[in-house]
């Protein structure tokens, strides 16, 4: 039972809690993740993802079997698509592979060289998420693989996913594209528009301020060569709704190809391949701060979406 | 060898931080909040009410810091939920069934503040898709849970073998 004496402690207690809750929010929003809150957060994860890792290799399994008899009826039908796509895949690589010599054949007898500019790949597993209401995913790979934060993460298929917002050595933390207030800037076709996310719907708003031609259901959106986040060409998702420019501004919904509740395996992204030498050469288009991290020092780049 | 009760709590939050974050994690159909059911919970033991208010607001601030959101946004929430706990804690103790609903009850007040003061803060990512199924998903989930474990939760945090057995 509590007591008047332990209200009379708990209220002010209480009081005092928020206060300091809400100075926290403040700064945690002013220091835009960054500073001593960003140190407190690297520290924690640290200290709890190899549990966390420990549990998902335990849990896995368990989390496998409930997602297996929840789709039951589904998998047998997608079995079917996937063996019919395998199939295609399986000539189409016979195809690629005959490119591919034709390629290495040409390059030999001219004397070409691999330009050094691929992006470089670390695929990481899905090892949990904070909680219902936080829509970010947590990765098992962190600055001992190489992902630093700001870097891009697609899925397997290479479709967009989100940015990292946070690393620790062995893990790291990825905030889906849905899930944040900046803009994506995209390409439809050969304009170039802004990727909003949309509070209670996984679709995303885009918007095109130089709108000249219509987009229509079903073009494809890929990143922009525009943008500082994401390198260029990479598919986010396809317009759902037919749109014309008015006087010349386009608006209309986008679908993403991806849903980060059912990624189990993500691949982040070398990407800028030299953060610095990117930086200075970048259009901004969203005020957007990312911080890279390079062996000793802490680069700080202003950029846009 | 009787454990200090400290440790026992704070075994008991890891363990449910640990499984919210994986388990719970990846099914995303059966998601409760194992970290705001353990702080309600916590105000059914004979821990001191200050003590359960600190330990809810800390572990709020431990949700925070593996998440992506605001820092402080579930501690403050957390708090909330345990004082409401404090204050109305002699409704749990009729029954098992009570205990549940109790649970539930303090779980959606406990969302539906995250969703607010987040979005106060501008967290639209908390109003993602299906945050109106999840505002009820989450608050039955946390019903079941302690109804089923909320008594066993108290036993062990008590060290009480005879305590929460319902006659």
């Amino acid at each position: 039972m509590v007591t008047q004496e332990s209200r009379g402690r708990t209220l002010p207690l209480l009081v005092t809690l928020i206060i300091v809750g809400v100075l926290l929010m403040t700064f945690d929003v002013r220091l835009q993740g960054g500073g001593v809150v960003g140190v407190l957060r690297s520290g924690t994860q640290t200290i709890i993802a190899p549990i966390q890792k420990a549990a998902s290799y335990a849990v896995n399994p368990v989390t496998d079997v409930i997602d297996s008899l929840s789709n039951l009826s589904n998998l047998r039908e997608e079995n079917i698509a996937l063996k019919r796509q395998l199939a295609e895949a399986d000539a189409a690589l016979v195809g690629v592979q005959d490119q591919l010599a034709r390629l290495q054949y040409f390059e030999q007898l001219y004397g070409m060289e691999a330009s050094g500019d691929e992006i470089g790949r670390t695929v990481a597993n899905v090892i949990g998420r904070p909680d219902a209401f936080d829509a970010a995913l947590i990765i098992d790979k962190g600055t001992s693989a190489g992902v630093v934060v700001g870097q891009p993460v697609v899925d397997t298929n290479g479709y967009v996913v989100g940015t990292v917002k946070s690393t620790t050595h062995g893990s790291a933390t990825i905030v889906p594209i849905t899930a944040v207030r900046q803009a994506l800037t995209v390409m439809v076709g050969n304009q170039i528009g802004s990727l909003l996310s949309q509070v209670a719907t996984n679709e995303m708003r885009l918007e095109v301020l130089d709108a000249r031609d219509p987009v229509l259901a079903g073009d494809r959106v890929l990143t922009s060569a525009v943008s500082a986040s994401f390198p260029a060409g990479l598919p986010v998702g396809i317009v759902l709704v037919d749109a014309a420019p008015s006087i010349d501004v386009l608006s209309t919904k986008v679908e993403p190809f991806v849903v980060p509740d059912t990624l189990r395996l993500v691949v982040v992204l070398a990407w800028p391949p030299d953060p610095i030498t990117a930086s200075s050469g970048e259009t901004s288009i969203s005020d957007e701060t990312t911080t890279t991290t390079t062996e000793g020092s802490t680069t700080t780049t202003e950029g846009g979406g | 060898m009787r454990i200090p009760k400290g440790l026992t709590v704070a075994l008991l939050l890891l363990f449910a931080v640990v499984i919210q974050t994986t388990l719970f994690g990846q099914i995303r159909f059966i998601s409760p909040d194992l970290v705001m059911l353990v702080v309600i919970l916590l105000a059914l033991t004979r821990i001191r009410p200050e003590l359960v208010i600190g330990t809810a607001f800390l572990a709020g601030l431990l949700v925070d810091l593996l998440g992506s959101s605001l820092l402080g946004l579930r501690a403050v929430v957390f708090t909330t939920v345990a004082y409401i706990a404090l204050r109305t804690r002699e409704r749990a103790e009729i029954g098992r069934y009570a205990t549940a609903l109790w649970a539930g009850i303090l779980t959606l007040i406990g969302v539906l503040l995250l969703v607010l003061i987040g979005t106060l803060f501008g967290q639209t990512s908390l109003l993602g898709p299906d945050v109106a199924s999840r505002l009820l998903v989450v608050p039955l989930a946390n019903l079941v849970l302690a109804g089923l474990l909320g008594p066993l939760f108290v036993r062990i945090v008590d060290g009480d073998t005879t305590a929460f057995r319902y006659s």
